[in-house]
């Protein structure tokens, strides 16, 4: 992206929001080791289940654990989970669609009907079943959103090059006698951009959702590795005793997922003239 | 009419076969062989129940026999007896040589699964239809904006989270819903209104709970489709000829605004049942997302296989039905078919 473009993007209030959320929540997973006060998985048995305090901010679970320390933890696994399952789906994503816009012909439709089938089998059974018959695993977790997930840029990336490659500019470059590589990676990609990073961004959100769901059922990260789904597993557990096990990872998983979204939303206003136009 | 839903009907056996195929290869992402611990099949479990998996899909033949005989076995819709010790057939009844009938999991979790599905689309009309309409109507005024704040928060909220919370307020701190199952203890000695009454008590947090990103997505949809319609010139000439602003809206406009909901609610099919795990699974509603969360905690796979291919038959099913109702209410799509 274009300086200039960076600047129109979070000009847009909506987007400026979501972009600080983010950057606080980078900041934080990164720091985590220096900022957390306990280690996260220390088990404290004198310190069984206390109310938030100065000692323990956010309160300790059912082993004495540090809510605080893992929390901060748990920005780590969101933040990986969702960055990676996204980077594996546009990944997939591009490729199929850039192949299935740009040739067309057989190879589109063969694309397109996979397209049809992933996205007839309900997304959260598929990802359990994958589950079921892999262990659950934070990489596999990563792997099965990303395999899982990649169906929408597909169209998208597709869609765009479909409707590129008949505008001049590209003929132009073809009648000089580019070869598709030059045209794929000089014209079409880089005016897809845009809709390709919104989509992105949109789709971190629903990978950390689904992360945080699945490590709620169990299906997910694996204890004693810190996650916001699981620490809310045993805010389920203790609940009628222990509301901060319940309140602060879901609020955290909110506001990250709002970040995303709203950044998300503030791009795709800022830098695409027509969503622009339309909502203005 | 007849012809078109006979090409639609012709073009699901290609995704029906993309499905199986799909189920197949899940079936054998499995480390070695889904009998063994690494895929984290039981390890106490006898060596003949390992033979009768083995046996249940045919692992000791060829990759391509097996998936010849799981297609077949598809195509009659059966999928065996689940693991787990009541061993019931997994999708329908079956009845013994004594004439006792086995109800099958599918058979008794589907109904509850649908009926939920269909609550909370009701529920998702009802509410996200004003909702939109009131948000294209005030467009970037106090309604809109507060609208599509409840828009984002519905979007990013985390169901199991805000279910954790609705069942400590209305159930722990308050006894106002019952926080777990379908019936109360007494269900049986209710009158027919009492038990309508109890059901629904039972289902008002899970029907909430799995309506809740849709609400969010319908709102923002309808707002949208409004503004875009306003925006047309039939919009402008109904106004110039002088036709009250009530008439304009919801005779001209929210009706066209209306009509890609039919598809969209279509595509929300496979969202609906695959979010059936977590409201399920947290309200024990023994619907099809905890017999399939159950299944893959005990990895009883024949059941797993089961509810995949089933979920997916019914998502396609959900499609060719929002596809033939949008061809019925749209004129123009119809004449285009017919042809």
């Amino acid at each position: 992206m274009r300086r200039d473009l960076v600047i129109k993007a979070l000009s847009n209030p909506l987007a400026l929001v979501g972009f600080v959320i983010i950057l606080g929540i980078l900041v934080v997973a990164t720091l985590a080791p220096y900022i957390a006060p306990y280690d996260p998985n220390a088990i404290d048995v004198k310190a069984i289940l206390l109310e938030p305090s100065a000692l323990h901010y956010m309160g300790t679970d059912g082993l004495g654990r540090d809510v605080f320390s893992r929390m901060l933890y748990g920005a780590r696994i969101s933040l990986l989970v969702g960055i990676v399952a996204v980077g594996i789906a546009t990944a997939i994503g591009v490729v199929l669609g850039a192949l299935a816009g740009y040739y067309r012909g057989w190879i589109d439709v063969v694309i397109m009907r996979m397209v049809d089938v992933m996205l007839s089998i309900p997304t959260f059974f598929l990802i359990l079943a994958v589950i079921a018959f892999l262990t659950p695993s934070i990489w596999n977790i990563m792997i099965v959103i990303g395999l899982t997930s990649w169906m929408g840029v597909t169209r998208l990336v597709r869609a765009e090059f479909l409707s590129l490659r008949e505008r001049e500019f590209v003929m132009a470059s073809q009648t000089l006698g580019a070869k598709d590589r030059r045209l794929i990676f000089k014209h079409l990609l880089p005016n897809s951009l845009t809709p390709i990073i919104v989509s992105s961004v949109l789709g971190v959100a629903s990978a950390v959702l689904i992360e945080s769901g699945l490590s709620f059922l169990g299906l997910g990260v694996q204890a004693p590795q810190a996650s916001w789904g699981n620490i809310l597993t045993d805010g389920k557990e203790y609940i009628q005793f222990a509301w901060w096990l319940s309140l602060f990872p879901g609020l955290a998983i909110l506001i990250t997922v709002l970040g995303y979204n709203l950044l998300g939303e503030g791009l795709r206003d800022a830098l695409d003239p027509r969503s622009a136009n339309k909502n203005k | 009419m007849i012809r078109y839903l006979l090409k639609r009907l012709f073009w699901m056996i290609p995704m029906l076969i993309g499905i199986s195929l799909i189920s197949f290869f899940i079936m054998h992402l499995a480390p070695g062989d889904i009998t063994t611990t690494e895929a984290g099949f039981n390890p106490k479990a006898s060596e003949e129940s390992r033979q009768k998996l083995r046996e249940l899909y045919h692992l000791d033949e060829p990759v391509i026999v097996q998936y010849g005989l799981w297609l077949e076995r598809m195509g009659k819709l059966d999928f065996g007896a689940s693991f787990a010790s009541h061993q019931r057939p997994v999708f329908w009844e079956t009845k013994d040589d004594q004439g006792n009938v086995t109800k099958g999991l599918i058979q008794e979790a589907l109904p509850i699964t649908l009926l939920i599905n269909v609550l909370s689309l009701g529920l998702i009309i009802a509410i996200a239809l004003p909702l939109g309409v009131v948000s294209s109507l005030t467009q970037n005024q106090l309604p809109d904006r507060a609208i599509t704040l409840f828009v984002f928060i519905g979007f990013a909220i985390p169901g199991f989270w805000l279910a954790l919370l609705l069942m400590y307020w209305t159930g722990v701190v308050h006894d106002w819903l019952p926080i777990s199952g379908l019936h109360s203890l007494h269900y049986d000695q209710l009158g027919f209104f009492g038990k309508i009454g109890d059901s629904l008590k039972h289902l008002a947090l899970p029907v909430f709970i799995s309506g809740l990103s849709g609400l969010a997505g319908i709102s923002l949809f309808v707002r949208n489709g409004m503004l875009e319609v306003l925006h047309q010139d039939y919009i402008t000439t109904a106004r110039a000829k002088g036709l009250g602003e009530n008439t304009v809206v919801y005779r001209h406009a929210l009706r066209n605004a209306l009509l890609p909901l039919i598809t969209l609610l279509g595509l929300a099919i496979p969202g609906l049942i695959g979010g059936s795990v977590i409201a399920e699974s947290i309200f024990a509603i023994p619907g099809m997302g905890k017999l399939f969360y159950d299944a893959v905690l005990m990895r009883d796979f024949p059941v797993i296989m089961g509810i995949l291919t089933i979920g997916s038959a019914l998502t396609l099913l959900g499609n060719l039905l929002a596809d033939l109702a949008y061809a019925w209410a749209d004129p123009r799509v119809r004449r285009g078919v017919m042809s």
